[in-house]
């Protein structure tokens, strides 16, 4: 079972899903077998993290022909970068369903089964078909869940995040096929391994082609601003599961390609996308941070102010230096926590109230104080409250940003007290004041307080002892930092 | 002798099933069920000794001494057969409801089908042109006439005098094509018009080229290219389910045994003579077809409108293949089996649905579809995520051919405009993905019954899915590259 572990933890749930599904499994062995299958990754996972060597590079490879003949390759493994995100989807998973403790609805299992193996999948592959395929099947299982189990204009919602995703998919696709044919041009071989690809060196108006190919489709993906349009809506008409994984992984995804796939491919010609990217990441983060104080739905709200956070991490990776790095990989973890927590409170709320709408809600506080601590824990740490791990990278991050231009430093800087501008208004309408309904509602119950527990305790760990943290990734990011600058130095 | 009449047994075989099936349906003892029995036997007969002769015997003409260089035997052709016989076979056995479901259906159906596999098989042994006149007059005639079986319906009988009226005008084109040429080579056999190609400058033969492109008409209009294309959607719509799904998946197929044969050796050094005019062609049908299928309400119709975006595809190939690229000929080869297993699914299913009921199929009506039947709302998903090229299929990597067969031809423009009408295709394949999952039924499940419609049906999802992601390490089972090795070998025996 350890020898192919990556590939047990990319294929358990969908092997779990189809098993379940050819035997037509009732109700409650559905819900057993698909918990089964997220707690069994999640040791699986932490069993890797044990063996993991944060001064090697890429670990647990397993590459094997897939399609020779055309050389695609079942190419995965893991380093510190995928580690991060790979230890975000097992954490996430088992809270999720048991907040979907009393769904119903059989489809929805199957389909959040699915698309643990889609995002697992998309974070552990190193060969661009590979990753590709991936890439496109956990956008299946999120479009049915919109469609199928979603509020409001979800039928239109759906298609419309589809559409917007594929485009910029199929922008990549293009990408790649150019890249993989310049591969077989100059070395007679097929190949769509990132290693092999690497090797190639393009011509500068190429290359500046391809990156923007790939750029597209994680640009979609984080979103930046202008590329947005889909993401209010979709997370406005998503049900909570699919939000939780959207905001905490498929957007962070977007982050982890450009790291992977653009620095991977085209170090120097990301130097050439810096500054338009960096000039989009600051108008976003002013842009959604305005646009979040005025939402009045909490589900678009907290959409408006992950995109905030998001175009702060493109903003770090952009800057190539240590401690913006560092911060924007750790706050990729942290903010996942953070928004997969606030995301699961909304969601609560909705259970209550049958509303996310502020203006509809008020005074939980002297009703549910258990209630209320949570729901405002998550949302402090979305703000970036000292002593949470929210606090800790976007410090980094700034720091980062200030080494790098005081003018970038001090617009980065402003997204911290935006947020707590959005955040605070938003607690003081929600939870303190008088209540503008009349409906009888409890607590938090024990099920759902396990549920969030773990997430509260990783993100106290996380802010009050980063140290034991950091060290898990830093020698590898800092060793790809130096080979990103010395590709970029050899070229000036 | 003997083992001449051998080789010739799978096309005899098929020909004779035909005037045994026209024999027997006279009788009142043979209902529908026994003569679509009997029409599968003798393809089945025919397809196992298609499969026997494959790669034994290679570029072999067929009773030399009778017809001379008419007919050839390679693997190009016969891998084309077993297409055909396929797609009949599958065609018969799917819709074995649908026949029952309508009092149209008499036994002449069959014979027809068979004469026209009859035709295609021909066609793709032809070596000659009368013979691929011939062939292609053989196959059309039955087609026609299939198209117009519902012979009460109006809309049908407007779908068959559309397509025989332009088919035959634009079959005439084929024969003044054929005069042409003989008029410039002296001979109509595929030998003399080779050498006499290779042997002259591209200058000298105008005659030639006037008389190809006159043959490229006829091609074009079958497959439904753009500007030729005005009778697609309206006929596939006219047709009953069994006969789109015929003409769709196999008979579409037929036309490029016999435009391969002729533009990837015959006429390969002429080819850049249309070389732009086939680019052109090619994205006003990627751009016309998809505007077709998107502003289609019916599924049928929106199928039908989507198989021109998909002979767009094959263009693509084409004109890679005429610049030069080597990848092209097995990545259209490819996509053409990849295209067969997707659209003769996807008709299948909507077959399968309408011998239930007698609704037209919209949109709408596949709302809830995913709740009554689950399973094969399932298989739909498939075909529609292998029609649109999403990963994970054997679409996909139709598609992944082509388009890096345009990247090695240069033709970076075109394989971006591939990629953008098959982002458009999402829009059109997708609609129907949401209207089966997205909305509830008012109508309770029903159980998914099992009989040989739906477990051919969900054999080929099964085989689409396989030969997108199957990889060749399990043994006995091969995977896609068992698909990219048979366009292969099809494509190096035509030389």
């Amino acid at each position: 079972m350890m020898d192919h572990i990556l590939s047990n933890i990319i294929f358990l749930p969908l092997f779990m899903a189809v098993i379940l599904g050819a035997f037509g499994a009732n109700l409650k062995i559905l819900k057993i077998g698909a918990l089964f299958s997220s707690i069994v990754t999640l040791l699986l996972v932490a069993w890797l993290t044990y063996h993991f060597d944060p001064h090697a590079q890429m670990q647990f490879v397993q590459n094997i022909p897939w399609i020779q003949k055309s050389g695609f390759s079942y190419f995965i493994g893991v380093d510190a970068l995928s580690l991060v995100v790979l230890l975000l989807i097992t954490l996430l998973m088992p809270p999720l369903y048991i907040y979907m403790y009393h769904e119903k609805r059989k489809g929805y299992w199957y389909n959040m089964m699915l698309l643990q193996t889609g995002v697992t999948g998309a974070v552990l592959s190193l060969d661009l078909v590979l990753f590709y395929l991936f890439w496109e099947t956990m956008l299946l299982p999120i479009f049915i869940m919109i469609g199928k189990y979603g509020n409001g204009m979800h039928q239109y919602n759906a298609m419309k995040i589809i559409l917007i995703t594929i485009l910029g998919s199929m922008s990549m696709l293009f990408s790649i096929l150019y890249i993989g044919y310049m591969h077989f041009e100059t070395t007679g071989v097929w190949s769509f391994a990132l290693n092999d690809l690497s090797n190639i060196v393009f011509n500068a108006k190429t290359s500046i082609w391809l990156a923007a190919g790939f750029l597209l489709a994680f640009a979609i993906k984080i979103p930046l601003v202008g590329f947005h349009t889909w993401m209010a809506p979709a997370y406005g008409s998503a049900p909570t599961p699919a939000v939780v994984i959207m905001s905490a992984i498929m957007a962070k995804l977007g982050i982890y390609g450009i790291w992977r796939f653009g620095f991977g491919l085209f170090e120097t010609t990301l130097v050439y996308y810096a500054p338009t990217i960096i000039t989009l990441a600051l108008i976003g983060l002013l842009y959604y941070a305005v646009r979040a104080i005025t939402e009045e739905n909490l589900r678009k709200m907290f959409a408006y102010s992950s995109g905030s956070h998001l175009s702060l991490i493109a903003l770090g990776v952009f800057l190539t230096n240590e401690y913006a790095w560092s911060g924007s990989l750790y706050f990729i973890a942290t903010h996942a926590l953070a928004s997969a927590g606030i995301f699961l409170m909304i969601g609560l709320t909705y259970k209550r109230f049958k509303t996310v709408q502020i203006s509809s809600l008020g005074g939980i506080a002297s009703k549910a104080p258990k209630f209320t601590f949570f729901f405002a824990f998550f949302a402090l740490c979305i703000a970036g409250l000292p002593g949470t791990g929210g606090f800790v990278a976007e410090l980094l991050i700034i720091i980062g940003a200030f080494k790098a231009n005081l003018w970038i430093g001090a617009l980065t800087a402003t997204t911290m007290l935006s947020a707590m501008i959005y955040i605070f208004w938003m607690l003081q309408r929600t939870l303190f004041g008088t209540s503008n309904n009349n409906i009888e509602y409890p607590d938090l119950t024990m099920r759902e307080m396990i549920m969030l527990l773990p997430l509260v305790i990783l993100l106290l760990a996380t802010g009050l002892a980063p140290s034991l943290f950091m060290p898990i990734f830093e020698p590898h990011l800092n060793a790809t930092l130096h080979d990103v600058m010395i590709a970029i130095g050899g070229l000036k | 002798m003997i083992e001449q009449l051998f080789l010739a047994l799978p096309m005899a075989i098929v020909v004779i099933g035909a005037f045994v099936l026209m024999l027997i349906s006279q009788s009142k003892r043979f209902n529908l069920d026994k003569l679509n029995l009997v029409a599968v036997f003798f393809l089945a007969i025919s397809l196992i000794l298609q499969y026997l002769t494959l790669g034994n015997h290679t570029n072999t003409f067929l009773f030399e001494n009778i017809f001379g260089d008419s007919f050839i035997l390679d693997d190009f052709a016969t891998i084309f057969d077993l297409m055909f016989t396929a797609g009949a076979i599958l065609t018969l056995l799917i819709n074995n409801d649908y026949f029952k479901s309508r009092n149209y259906f008499t036994g002449e159906y069959f014979t027809l089908i068979l004469f026209s596999v009859f035709g295609m098989m021909m066609l793709s042994h032809a070596h000659e042109l009368v013979t691929a006149f011939i062939a292609l007059e053989i196959a059309s005639l039955s087609v026609y006439t299939l198209v117009g079986y519902h012979k009460n319906n109006k809309i049908s009988s407007e779908a068959m005098m559309k397509y025989m009226v332009l088919g035959s005008m634009t079959g005439a084109f084929f024969m003044l094509g054929t005069a042409l040429i003989y008029g410039a080579v002296g001979s109509t056999s595929l030998t003399a018009i080779a050498i006499y190609v290779f042997g002259n400058e591209l200058g000298d033969m105008t005659l030639l080229i006037v008389g190809a492109s006159f043959i490229m008409i006829t091609i074009m209009f079958k497959i439904g290219a753009v500007p030729f294309h005005t009778w697609v959607v309206d006929v596939y719509h006219g047709a009953p389910y069994p006969i789109t799904m015929f003409m769709a998946s196999t008979f579409k197929i037929a036309i490029f045994a016999i435009a391969l044969r002729l533009f990837l050796v015959d006429f390969a050094p002429i080819n850049s003579f249309w070389t732009e005019m086939i680019q052109a062609i090619t994205i006003l049908t990627l751009f016309g077809g998809s505007w077709l299928a998107i502003s289609q309400n019916l599924v049928k119709r929106m199928l039908a409108g989507s198989s021109i975006v998909h002979s767009g595809y094959l263009l693509i190939g084409i004109s890679s293949v005429a610049l030069g690229s080597e990848l092209a000929a097995p990545a259209i080869m490819f996509y053409l089996i990849a295209y067969f297993l997707s659209a003769a699914g996807a008709f299948g299913i909507l077959s399968f649905i309408s011998s239930q009921s007698k609704k037209q199929m919209r949109y709408d009506d596949f709302k809830g579809f995913a709740e009554r039947r689950p399973y094969m709302a399932l298989m739909m998903t498939v075909f529609m995520l292998s029609l649109a090229g999403l990963p994970s299929t054997i679409g996909f990597l139709g598609k992944f051919y082509i388009f890096t067969s345009a990247i090695e031809s240069g033709q970076i423009l075109l394989a971006g405009l591939g990629i953008l009408t098959a982002f458009i295709s999402v829009y059109y394949y997708f609609k129907l993905i949401a209207m089966m999952y997205f909305y509830p039924s008012n109508t309770p499940q029903k159980k998914f019954p099992i009989n040989i419609s739906t477990i051919l049906i969900a054999m080929m999802a099964l085989i689409i899915i396989w030969g997108g992601i199957g990889t060749s390490l399990i043994p006995f089972i091969p995977g896609a590259d068992g698909f990219i090795e048979i366009a292969i070998q099809s494509i190096s025996s035509l030389k």
